[in-house]
């Protein structure tokens, strides 16, 4: 072992001492900015990982659409399923209508459940509140909690129900008439943007409420775990003609994906911050050892040390102190993520603020994700920085003049 | 000359200016010395005459402005920076007034701090290492902090350091000058003794004339020159 790694070792860890008091400083910053690191980012990444999962659930893995409507679907379902990477096939309807209850007047979109092959792609019945997937018949519908809440709807109370196609019936004067429907069940996915103005009716009533005969707007499928979603896309569309086009759901959600990936980097960039200040705490506390320690530099010089061998030994105390606090911060943030739920409800129940914060974010645990990336990420970073920090010292300690550091008298 | 061949470190002519707010200040003018193996040379002087100077210069911590310094028979004058440093971890001791040890490092550590400079510690200079310790009566304190040592125990743990190495010169500025004069008389006592019994060549810059009386060769730096000293 050189010298000044041995000497770099005693500096941060002395003889009969754990940790040197100017070391367990620097180290502590390191390991609360690489646990701030890791806990938010992973934290972050259980969100997303939840959404992702939200958002594949809710608009199945792939879907197929076309510019007309598809007439002889049931022959697609039947070709898809065949496919050893598809799991399953549902053919898929949508579009909006209007609502009505009680004089209030409502948008949702609403879609259409094939009730055979539906629930194998949509996992539907997860989402039922109240009522069951029986219930659902041509004449009944189910609205989402947002529809519900807004036109005050439950199970069993009845909703008029009007489509686009009417519009073209008032212009020859026709009075037009709202379907009435029954309402059938209430269901929240736990999706914002579903949850608000959805509702879903049988693949029938929706070809009735759009005028589509037998035909529908595309197809969804589900695919086998660990086929890859957007390579299997790439693979439909090379054998699509040109009116079809399969897209996954990232493709259905590209923008809402790009800022939740967007909104991750921006957390890791502003919480890289604590980690530069740790890193700045270490290049100051290094240079007060090479300020204090000038006369022992000096005499390291004079015992024939290298400048090379000096600046070695401060830029190894900079590694060592990253090293360090970055282990100790990895052990934190794994400890912490482990009770985040435990910190997260006394921190919910000392503000008493616990039902506030579940309305505002809509959430009442924490998600968390490991991502062995973002901890090689963060771990490299960091340790990275703490070496660069402890080079400008390194540097004026191995500028010294021996003989002048011999004089000091600091 | 033969007395030249066996010098193991020599001055010729050597000549060091410092420039100073206001002017130049000649320190030293044209010095020669030269020391023979095992041999001790005491450098007295009045304070500011140059002798920590000279003694950086004889250690190429510094550089000379004319003239030459020989280990041995090798001149250090054109030696690189990485080369002298080398050098002077196997050939070279130093002793200084304020002891500089490594506050985070045993007594031990310290001395072998020498060793593993030199890239040379083996089991060998372990056991070299406690002997000296031992040697200058500090055999049981091998673990002790130099912060909970008195100041005559931390320069006796940097006299043993300085001659871990087995080196062939011992250069040692004011050695004593921090202790008091009791503490002072034991350390010299002891630091003489061992470079006898090891066979090292000792430059001592010191104040007092009762050590430098001690030494073999007496001198005394004045106007920037070696003269004998008149009490030899
Ligand atoms: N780097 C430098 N720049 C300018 N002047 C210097 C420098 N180093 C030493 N001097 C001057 O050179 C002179 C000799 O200094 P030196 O330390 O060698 O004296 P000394 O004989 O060891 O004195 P003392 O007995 O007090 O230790 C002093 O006047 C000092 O101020
Ligand atoms: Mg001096």
């Amino acid at each position: 072992m050189p010298w000044y790694f041995h000497a770099a070792l005693k500096q941060i860890f002395p003889s009969g001492k754990l940790l040197s008091f100017f070391a367990f400083i620097s180290v502590t910053g390191v390991t609360l900015g690489v646990m701030v690191l890791l806990v938010v980012q992973s934290v972050m990444n259980g969100f997303v990982f939840d959404i992702q999962s939200n958002l594949a659930k809710t608009n199945g893995d792939i879907q197929i659409v076309s510019r007309a409507p598809i007439v002889g679907w049931e022959d697609w379902l039947e070709n898809l399923e065949a496919r050893p990477e598809v799991k399953a096939a549902a053919p898929l309807a949508h579009g909006v209508v209007m609502l009505q209850a009680r004089n209030r007047p409502m948008f949702p979109y609403v879609w259409g459940l094939d009730l055979e092959s539906g629930p194998e792609v949509l996992p539907f019945e997860d989402f039922l509140q109240s009522g069951t997937m029986d219930d659902l018949d041509d004449r009944s519908i189910f609205v989402s909690g947002g529809v519900a809440r807004e036109l005050t709807l439950g199970v069993g109370t009845e909703v008029a129900v009007y489509t686009p196609l009417m519009l073209d019936r008032m212009k020859v004067d026709e009075v037009i008439r709202p379907i009435t429907m029954r309402v059938a069940g209430i269901f929240e996915t736990g999706w914002n943007e579903v949850d608000s103005r959805t509702v879903v009716v049988t693949l029938r009533t929706m070809q009735e409420l759009y005028g589509l005969g037998e035909s529908v707007h595309g197809v969804v499928m589900k695919l086998e775990d660990g086929v890859d979603t957007a390579e299997y896309a790439g693979v439909l569309n090379a054998g699509l003609s040109e009116e079809y086009h399969a897209q996954t759901w990232m493709d259905v959600n590209s923008d809402f994906l790009f800022v939740l990936r967007l909104e991750k980097t921006m957390m890791f960039f502003i919480m890289i911050f604590i980690v530069l200040v740790a890193s700045f705490s270490i290049a100051i506390s290094l240079m007060m050892a090479v300020i204090r320690k000038t006369r022992e530099i000096g005499l390291l010089s004079a015992m024939g040390a290298s400048r090379f061998g000096i600046g070695a030994c401060f830029c190894l105390q900079g590694f060592l102190i990253g090293t360090v606090g970055t282990i100790l911060g990895i052990i934190g943030a794994l400890v912490a993520l482990h009770f985040r739920n435990n910190i997260f409800h006394l921190f919910a129940h000392l503000t008493g603020r616990g039902q506030a914060l579940t309305d505002a974010y809509g959430f009442s645990y924490l998600p968390a994700h490991y991502i062995i990336s973002d901890f090689i990420i963060v771990a490299l970073f960091s340790i990275f920085v703490s070496t660069l920090a402890g080079l400008i010292p390194a540097w004026r300690a191995a500028r010294l003049q021996p003989a002048e550091a011999l004089r000091n008298d600091a | 000359m033969t007395l030249d061949s066996q010098s193991v470190l020599r001055a010729k002519d050597v000549r060091k200016t410092f420039v100073i707010p206001g002017g130049e200040l000649e320190v030293l003018r044209g010095l020669n010395f030269s020391i023979r193996e095992g041999v001790s040379a005491s450098i007295r002087g009045e304070s500011g005459s140059g002798k920590s100077t000279l003694l950086h210069l004889f250690a190429g911590l510094e550089g000379v402005d004319q003239g030459e310094i020989s280990w041995g028979p090798d001149s250090i004058n054109h030696w690189s920076p990485r080369k002298r440093a080398a050098e002077r971890a196997v050939r070279l001791g130093l002793v200084f007034q304020a002891y500089h040890l490594v506050g985070e490092m045993t007594a031990l550590e310290n001395v072998l701090l020498a060793a593993r400079i030199a890239g040379t510690v083996s089991a060998e200079t372990r056991e070299r290492a406690r002997h000296l310790l031992d040697r200058v009566g500090l055999g049981n304190r091998e673990k002790q902090m130099p912060g909970k040592m008195s100041g005559g125990e931390r320069q006796r743990v940097a006299v043993a350091r300085a001659i871990l190495n087995n080196p062939p010169i011992l250069l040692a500025d004011e050695p004593t000058g921090n202790l008091d004069e009791k503490t002072g008389e034991t350390t010299m006592e002891l630091l003489l003794e061992l470079v006898r019994e090891q066979g090292v060549a000792l430059v001592l810059v010191t104040h007092s004339r009762r050590f430098a009386g001690a030494c073999d060769e007496q001198w005394v730096l004045h106007d920037g020159i070696l003269e004998a000293s008149a009490e030899a």
